[in-house]
């Protein structure tokens, strides 16, 4: 990423750094399924079991996009699904973020097609990309946690290369 | 009296940040592939680009490209080519930038 002349990128940091201050304690999740098989909402549901105790991190799950900081959104984005993934969104309270779970969602899965985006990014503009098929709630926690700036992202060194001393 | 209940009441602390330590059940999670670059040519990338059932998988000239975004972790790619694939072990893989989770492996394998 290139530093822009006119100080965009400071004033960006400065933004990040409020709405991570501001989500640092308490944030609520709408999850948004836009055509997903369920295992990524299994998983999901988990996060709330006592072994991974998500209300200890001072996140929760509201039913309604309006009480909504964070929107889980799983699932290749099917079309017919359009108007009602941009009304969710603009239901929520600013600041929001957008969190792009599992490999559907990220484009691994479906093709675009004329019933699929294939990608959540095509109609959200999506904040954080959690791979997995499906993520496990560990992975789940630790993209939530990089969503809120608690926890610094490690996949930009990683290199999935393991030569293992090899010449 | 459990142990956590006593260590909740000595510290003041009865929840712990994530992650406090380690957990066992990561080991047994599937995860994406890493690649032993100098054991991978050209004809191993193209039979696991020919495995994969998805986009993660492409070959550019040298250069295998990997998008861990687009990966399942089923294994088809370690079942045609069990010598490249190892398991990465990874899957805190969450990215603010979708690029950053294309990986770019070099070929190195069949060269000399």
């Amino acid at each position: 990423m290139n530093p822009s002349p006119d100080g965009t990128e400071a004033a960006a940091a400065r933004l990040r750094a409020t709405i991570a201050g501001q989500f640092g304690r308490s944030l609520h999740i709408r999850t948004l399924d836009t055509g997903s098989c369920a295992v990524c909402e299994q998983e999901i549901r988990l996060l709330t079991a006592p072994h991974y105790d998500l209300h200890r991190l001072g996140f929760f799950f509201t039913p309604a996009p309006r009480h909504a900081d964070l929107l889980l959104a799983t699932g290749p984005m099917v079309r017919a699904f359009d108007v009602a993934a941009r009304k969710t969104y603009e239901a929520m309270p600013g600041p929001k973020v957008v969190v792009a779970t599992g490999a559907c969602a990220l484009g691994g899965v479906y093709p675009k097609d004329p019933f699929v985006h294939g990608n959540v990014g095509e109609v959200l503009p999506v904040d954080v990309w959690i791979p997995g098929c499906p993520p496990s709630p560990l992975a789940l926690l630790q993209g939530l946690a990089v969503a809120v700036g608690r926890l610094a992202e490690r996949t930009p060194d990683l290199t999935f290369i393991a030569d293992g001393g090899e010449p | 009296m459990p142990l956590w209940f006593a260590r909740g009441l000595r510290r003041g602390v009865v929840t712990t940040r994530y992650p406090a330590r380690p957990d066992d059940s990561a080991a047994s999670l599937p995860t994406p592939p890493a690649f032993r670059s100098w054991r991978l040519t050209r004809e191993a990338a193209d039979r696991m680009v020919a495995a994969c059932p998805g986009p993660a998988l492409s070959r550019q000239d040298d250069i295998l490209v990997f998008d861990v975004g687009a990966c399942t972790a089923c294994g088809r790619c370690a079942a045609v080519a069990p010598d490249v694939v190892a398991s990465s072990r990874e899957f805190e893989l969450a990215a603010t930038v979708r690029s950053a989770l294309i990986k770019k492996i070099p070929i190195r394998g069949g060269e000399r």
